[in-house]
């Protein structure tokens, strides 16, 4: 078995690697900071079985951030076997510093020249023969996109594995060094005679006192670079040594040597990238960078709302027939009356009904998957910097809310990116009111039902309230605490390319199967529940639902529903079961009124004459919509923020809030409302 | 002068960066140490910019750029 582990900068296409070879769907796209966990995968290759180790994207090997100690920490580990480092062809210049830090730890490293199909578009060549006489580390010219350069890759990692030979490197320094340790034939980054003094002195000191550091050079170069971390773990004398800190000397000696490494293997260095830096001009531009991400998120809302409701009722249409077809079905076969009752009014409707949204779904997830993969996630960071200053957050932490718009566990686990803690819990609080996926079936529902002028429009509108919402409560959260964020912006800005088919379609396979996953779980499982408590109370089975189980549960609560206008029992049984994924407010709501085709024209119609009847009109769905919008997110989301907060105190804070806040804005807007409603 | 300052299209030499300890790093790993040339590409009003570094680009807040001093390369 050997062991590869994937490291490389942010966005330089490891996952992209990592799946080719694994045959895994991990997500990935066209932004920093992607892979936020170390993830694995085995795979067979020339009879030899290969353990495979994605990791989170690090610019060096230093340890500032989370990523970078996540990652570090495992390579320094006995675990790997094989290092490949994965390089993106196209940003040679910053990529090989990370390369060149991985050669210095002198176990076996593979040098994987990623996105060439780039290099060769912009009309650059690499020298790969000179290249690894540099470096003295096999260097692979490969295409993770486009497949190309895999077997060679894994070839040479195998055989690489055992390589322990000593390495001939061949420099042409402009001044060969004539300093009694030269050390231009061992290693590949020789520095100053000064440094390479200082060096020795300090290997002589760790080998003494520390016989098991296998690596003697790399930990003395990180003790003249003050690394917190080693130097804790491995205390020596350095008062006469460290005179000054060298970090920074030796971080522009690095440069200074992949300069001449570029300056030898890197022919054509034209700067073709005008592509990109003319699409920034219009999309990162001080006056219109704001209204065109807004206007891009309208669309997305427009398409996913106008676009999905059409194909939806064809859905609806087939529910429908579906629906009818297995009533008769039943009946022909003598089923009781009962387990009838069961399937066609608690599974088809409650399960049938959410799985005519899919067209929604898919349509918001594809519009996701375009603007994550083109790159322009990370110049919305940018773009929305100034209003995100103002809360007390960077730019950066509205990707996260963003992501939010699609699914809050993914979105509360991207907040991993950002490096300050306080920041990091801030955001999590305000990722949930970011209205995810699953509550467009109650915003298709209702507003279709009660604004029928306008559906569109009030569904927006969710949106915009979430979003001004979670800013506002960022910016009370700000002035509660007093210390001020030093959070600040610092996010690379990848190129902008055309988003891959493979990616795209990856990326929203896997969340229609998640979705369908959801409804055959999860929905299905809270109708059949749903559909005994609204069928039985401790009499046995009774023929009214208001004397079920269900709506003495629902009575229970109603009291504190009411002042927001949503005081039924029915609404009540909806929103509590909400809790398991919001979607089920919608199945519920077609189990408890014994609607088949919920959303349909007829179904709705049918379920709007039957809420009118209780007196439940427009202003009453408006904060159904409000309160299903801000109220305590799926227990899927609730468990994330468990996960990534590490706090049972946080979490419970953060649901106790959201319902807080939930119930005063329905409140709000149903007393304010009702003085003009009358 | 401080980068904040520094003009679309043009070039600057850092000569110091005064910031905290762990940003100072951040930058440093990026390739962004004294003597680094900045190419300022965009700025927003509220004082982030995008600067190019090293062949790659960065979106920065006002309060990195303030503490970056710089000088302007001259044009050949």
């Amino acid at each position: 078995m050997t062991n590869v582990a994937f490291i490389g900068n942010p966005n330089c296409g490891k996952t992209t690697l990592f799946n080719a070879y694994t045959g895994a769907k991990l997500k990935v796209a066209n932004w920093p900071g992607v892979t936020v966990e170390k993830k694995e995968g085995a795979f067979r290759f020339h009879n030899g079985n290969f353990k495979l180790v994605d990791l989170p994207g690090i610019y060096s090997l230093t340890s500032y951030t989370m990523e970078e100690i996540v990652s570090r920490d495992y390579i320094l580990s006995d675990e790997v076997d094989v290092i490949v480092d994965v390089i993106d062809a196209s940003a040679l210049e910053r990529n090989l510093y990370l390369a060149l830090q991985l050669i210095e730890l002198g176990k076996p490293v593979v040098l994987a020249f990623n996105m060439m199909d780039i290099v060769k578009e912009r009309g650059m060549e690499i020298d790969f023969h000179r290249l690894p006489e540099m470096l003295g580390t096999p260097v692979i010219p490969i295409s993770a996109r486009k497949r190309s350069g895999l077997d060679i890759l894994m070839h040479t990692v195998a055989h690489h594995k055992e390589n322990d030979s000593n390495k001939y490197f061949e420099h042409h320094h402009e001044e060969e060094s004539l300093h009694k340790h030269d050390h231009h034939k061992e290693f590949a980054m020789v520095y100053s005679d000064e440094i390479e003094d200082k060096i020795d002195v300090v290997s002589k000191r760790l080998s003494k006192k520390y016989k098991e550091i296998q690596n003697v050079r790399w930990h003395s170069i990180k003790i003249l670079e003050r690394d917190a971390e080693i130097l804790k773990k491995y205390p020596i004398e350095t008062e006469d040594i460290l005179t000054k800190n060298y970090e920074t000397e030796i971080i522009n000696q690095k440069y200074d040597f992949i300069h001449e490494v570029i300056h030898e293997c890197l022919v054509n260095k034209t700067e073709k990238e005008v592509f990109t830096d003319k699409i920034d001009r219009l999309l990162t531009n001080r006056f219109l960078g704001l209204p065109i991400f807004l206007m891009i998120m309208a669309v997305v809302f427009f398409l996913t709302f106008r676009i999905g409701d059409a194909l939806k009722e064809v859905f609806a249409g087939w529910l429908d027939i579906f629906s009818a077809w297995s009533e008769a079905v039943l009946l022909a076969l003598g089923t009781g009356e009962v387990l009838t009752s069961l399937i066609v009014e608690g599974i088809i409707a409650g399960v049938g009904g959410i799985l005519t949204f899919l067209p929604n779904i898919f349509i918001l997830f594809l519009a996701l998957a375009f603007l994550e993969d083109s790159g322009y996630m990370a110049r919305v960071a940018y773009v929305m910097d100034g209003i995100m200053e103002k809360v007390g957050l960077s730019g950066k932490a509205f990707i996260p809310m963003v992501l939010g718009f699609g699914c809050t566990v993914p979105a509360v686990m991207a907040s991993r990116t950002l490096e300050n803690p306080r920041d990091r819990l801030k955001t999590i609080f305000i990722t949930p009111f970011m209205s995810c996926s699953a509550k467009i079936p109650i915003y298709v529902l209702f507003s279709g039902m009660f604004f029928p002028e306008n559906p569109a429009l009030v569904a927006f509108s969710m949106y915009v309230i979430g979003l001004v919402l979670g800013i506002v409560v960022a910016l009370v959260m700000d002035k509660l605490d007093k210390k001020s964020s030093d959070d600040l912006l610092l996010i690379e800005l990848p190129e902008y390319k055309t988003p891959s088919l493979r990616t795209v379609i990856i990326y929203v396979w896997s969340k229609i199967k998640d979705y369908l996953t959801k409804a055959g779980t999860t929905i299905f499982v809270a109708s059949i529940i749903l559909w005994g408590l609204l069928n039985f109370n401790v009499t046995g089975l009774v023929a009214d639902s208001s004397e079920s189980f269900g709506a003495q549960i629902g009575a229970f609560i109603v009291p504190a529903l009411k002042p927001a206008g949503l005081g039924y029992w029915q609404i009540a049984v909806a929103l509590i079961a909400g809790l398991a994924a919001k979607e089920v407010v919608v199945s519920s709501m077609s189990v408890l009124y014994g609607i088949e085709d919920i959303s349909s024209n007829a179904g709705m119609s049918e379920m709007m004459v039957l809420l009118a009847a209780q007196g439940f009109g427009a202003l009453n769905a408006f904060c159904l919509m409000i309160f299903s919008l801000l109220y305590v997110p799926c227990v899927a989301a609730v468990a994330t923020i468990r996960k990534e907060t590490n706090s049972t105190k946080h979490t419970v804070f953060s649901i106790v809030f959201q319902l807080f806040i939930a119930w005063v804005m329905a409140t709000l807007v149903y007393q304010v409302g009702s003085l003009f409603v009358g | 002068m401080i980068l904040t300052r520094g003009k679309k299209g043009q070039e600057y030499r850092t000569e110091q960066i005064n910031l905290q300890e762990n940003l100072l790093r951040r930058l440093e790993v990026l390739g962004l140490t004294e003597g680094t040339v900045i190419s300022v590409v965009n700025k927003n009003f509220n004082g982030s910019m995008i600067i190019r570094v090293r062949g790659t680009r960065f979106a920065i807040g006002k309060k990195v750029a303030e503490g970056i001093f710089v000088r302007e390369v001259k044009q050949k």
